[in-house]
């Protein structure tokens, strides 16, 4: 097939309306192949004289198919010129398919495939109180699954406090997260397929505490990981790159234990930067990155209702941005706070980026996971700020 | 950035109106497309976007003449203001050639204007384009208003909160009845095309 290929690129760079733009300027036939991490199946559109004439993923065609593809902005794309002779399942015009399209995208209509999305919670109208959010992740390496296992809707499959070393990836179904708190429990949010149960600190054969209660949100397959295998990999990466991967897990409960306290109304922030002073300022762009050798920084957002605290960081835990995890935390979107004994060693960003490159697709995703996890969970502090009224289980 | 069909020998370009909500963007190129019924190629598109509708159709400009031997095709939209809806305005704004910025004169949308004009210039950044640097032609619609005795600003005062630093061309218009339409469609596109001869220094 590659040979008839005469298009291909990134669905980031370029998206759907684009190229269905491009294709009809140039009066195009042939099938324009797309493909997500996070579908098992390829979307098809075909083209005759540069108009989508039908559309097809899996066993479902059509035009509500095509639309469901503005949704797919991950990915890579592929068109081969070929002669099209099905008959015409679509006959909109091309502009308004795109428009149409795009309009659905951002009314939330259309679903955007990816690693995070929301739930429109049924129970209120309230946009703020209706976010739940749901983390996925690319589909599974078969490999790394050393057992599968399956629990019935609304089983417990994981205890806060509780030790425990397993890590599992869920392979059909969702799966609710849990905060137990002196006052009730707290839904955080919800992980979808291809998203991981459990904390990277099971890598280091240590008894390892659970940070968070977790639900089978309904029936759920779950798969249980090589945890020998992904920690001789962990073993493998120099120590520089191992505890910037533990750093970044703790900031994951760092996030989730700050925004479970804003949602309790109890906002320290004041208390948090008391003392510090500012070094990185939110949206200023920098580019170093370093690892905290003594004292103790903070990362705070700021928003329009107000700031809120997102990590503590202390020795070991690393501060700044390394573009590959992305966290959305410093520098765009957050500021960093240090403590004045504060004492900290570069990071030699290139070289970690390098490691990460190197590293398997399986431990790739891990970390990917977390980056999601802190990005998410940040966010939910920014609502909580204003969104006092919990969820409760 | 204009698109050249060498197949078609067509140049296209893209014209966008921007504006605040009800400030007759719509209106503007619904009165183009009915009165210049010959030179619309194909039929309008229109989405229901919350607080305004999305539009856009092709425009041949007559009288233009060829450039370099191609004709050229414009796409006139209209862009949805409301910030939910990015992915349209990025696929709208992007490598966009020519604007006009529809104002309303209406007293109490002065406000509204200003935001919207700064909206415009944030947007275009994200692009990487200058709001200094498109061509862009201003409109203060809705000027029939005051026939009615609804109280309107001031075309200086109107020059002053929105054109000081662009010194832009402006013109006065009642996009319902059709005034003022087609003078800044045609000045957007003079512009357009000269900036177009000029990037591609093409000038003659």
């Amino acid at each position: 097939m590659a040979e008839y290929t005469v298009l291909s690129g990134n669905l980031e760079f370029l998206c759907l309306g684009e190229i269905l733009q491009l294709l009809g300027n140039n009066g195009s036939s042939g099938i324009l192949r797309l493909k997500s991490e996070y579908k098992n199946e390829p979307g098809l559109i075909y083209f005759k004289d540069g108009d989508p004439v039908s559309a097809s993923c899996g066993m479902e065609k059509g035009i509500g198919v095509l639309y469901s593809f503005f949704g797919w902005t991950e990915g890579d794309f592929t068109f081969s010129g070929e002669e099209i002779t099905d008959e015409n399942m679509i006959n909109k015009n091309r502009m308004q398919l795109i428009l149409d399209g795009l309009r659905m995208l951002d009314d939330g209509e259309i679903e955007k495939i990816g690693p995070v999305s929301f739930e429109k919670g049924s129970e209120s109208n309230s946009p703020k109180k209706a976010f739940l959010p749901i983390i996925r992740g690319p589909l599974v390496d078969y490999l790394y699954v050393v057992e599968e296992e399956d629990f019935l809707a609304g089983e417990k499959i994981v205890e806060q406090g509780k030790h425990g070393g397993w890590l599992w990836i869920i392979l059909e179904g969702e799966v609710d997260i849990f905060k137990e708190t002196e006052s009730g429990t707290i839904k955080l949010l919800r992980l979808g397929e291809g998203a991981f149960i459990g904390s990277v600190a099971s890598f280091l054969f240590q008894g390892n505490m659970r940070s968070a209660s977790c639900y089978a949100a309904g029936n759920v397959h779950l798969g249980v990981l090589d945890i020998q295998r992904l920690s001789t990999e962990f073993t493998r990466f120099s120590p520089e790159f191992r505890e910037v991967i533990l750093s970044l897990d703790r900031r994951l409960k760092q996030v989730s234990d700050r925004s479970i306290e804003v949602l309790m109304g109890e906002n320290k922030i004041d208390d948090y930067i008391k003392d510090k002073e500012l070094v990185i300022r939110q949206n200023d762009m920098t580019n170093r990155a370093s690892t905290i050798t003594k004292g103790e920084a903070c990362v705070v957002r700021h928003t329009p209702k107000g700031d809120v605290p997102l990590a503590i960081l202390r020795e070991g835990d690393f501060f700044g941005p390394l573009p590959f995890i992305k966290i959305g935390h410093e520098p765009y979107d957050a500021s960093v706070y240090v403590s004045s004994d504060l004492e900290s060693e570069p990071i030699d960003h290139i070289k970690l980026e390098k490691e990460y490159r190197h590293a398997t697709v399986t431990f790739r995703n891990v970390i990917s996971n977390v980056a999601n996890g802190v990005s998410v969970t940040s966010m939910l502090a920014g609502i909580y700020l204003t969104e006092t009224d919990a969820v409760n289980f | 950035m204009a698109i050249f069909n060498l197949q078609k020998r067509e140049i296209e370009c893209k014209v966008v109106y921007y504006g605040p909500g009800r400030c007759g963007k719509t209106t503007n190129l619904e009165y183009i497309f009915k009165a210049y019924k010959k030179q619309i190629a194909g039929e309008m598109v229109s989405i229901n976007t919350e607080g305004d509708r999305t539009l856009f159709f092709d425009f041949l400009p007559m009288g233009l003449g060829k450039i370099r031997g191609c004709d050229v095709r414009v796409q006139l939209y209209t862009v949805p203001g409301q910030v939910q809806y990015s992915s349209t305005r990025k696929l709208v704004l992007k490598g966009v050639d020519g604007l006009v910025f529809v104002a309303d004169s209406l007293e109490i949308r002065r406000e509204k204007n200003m935001l919207s004009l700064k909206d415009l210039q944030r947007n275009l950044k994200e692009y990487g384009l200058s709001i200094f640097k498109v061509p862009l032609v201003m409109q203060f619609n809705k000027r029939d208003l005051a026939e009615q005795g609804i109280p309107l600003m001031s075309v200086d005062q109107m020059e002053r909160d929105l054109n000081r630093q662009l010194k832009v061309p402006t013109y006065t218009g009642s996009a319902l009845k059709g005034a003022g339409v087609g003078d800044t469609l045609k000045e957007c596109l003079k512009l357009t095309l000269k900036n177009l001869q000029k990037e591609l220094k093409w000038s003659s």
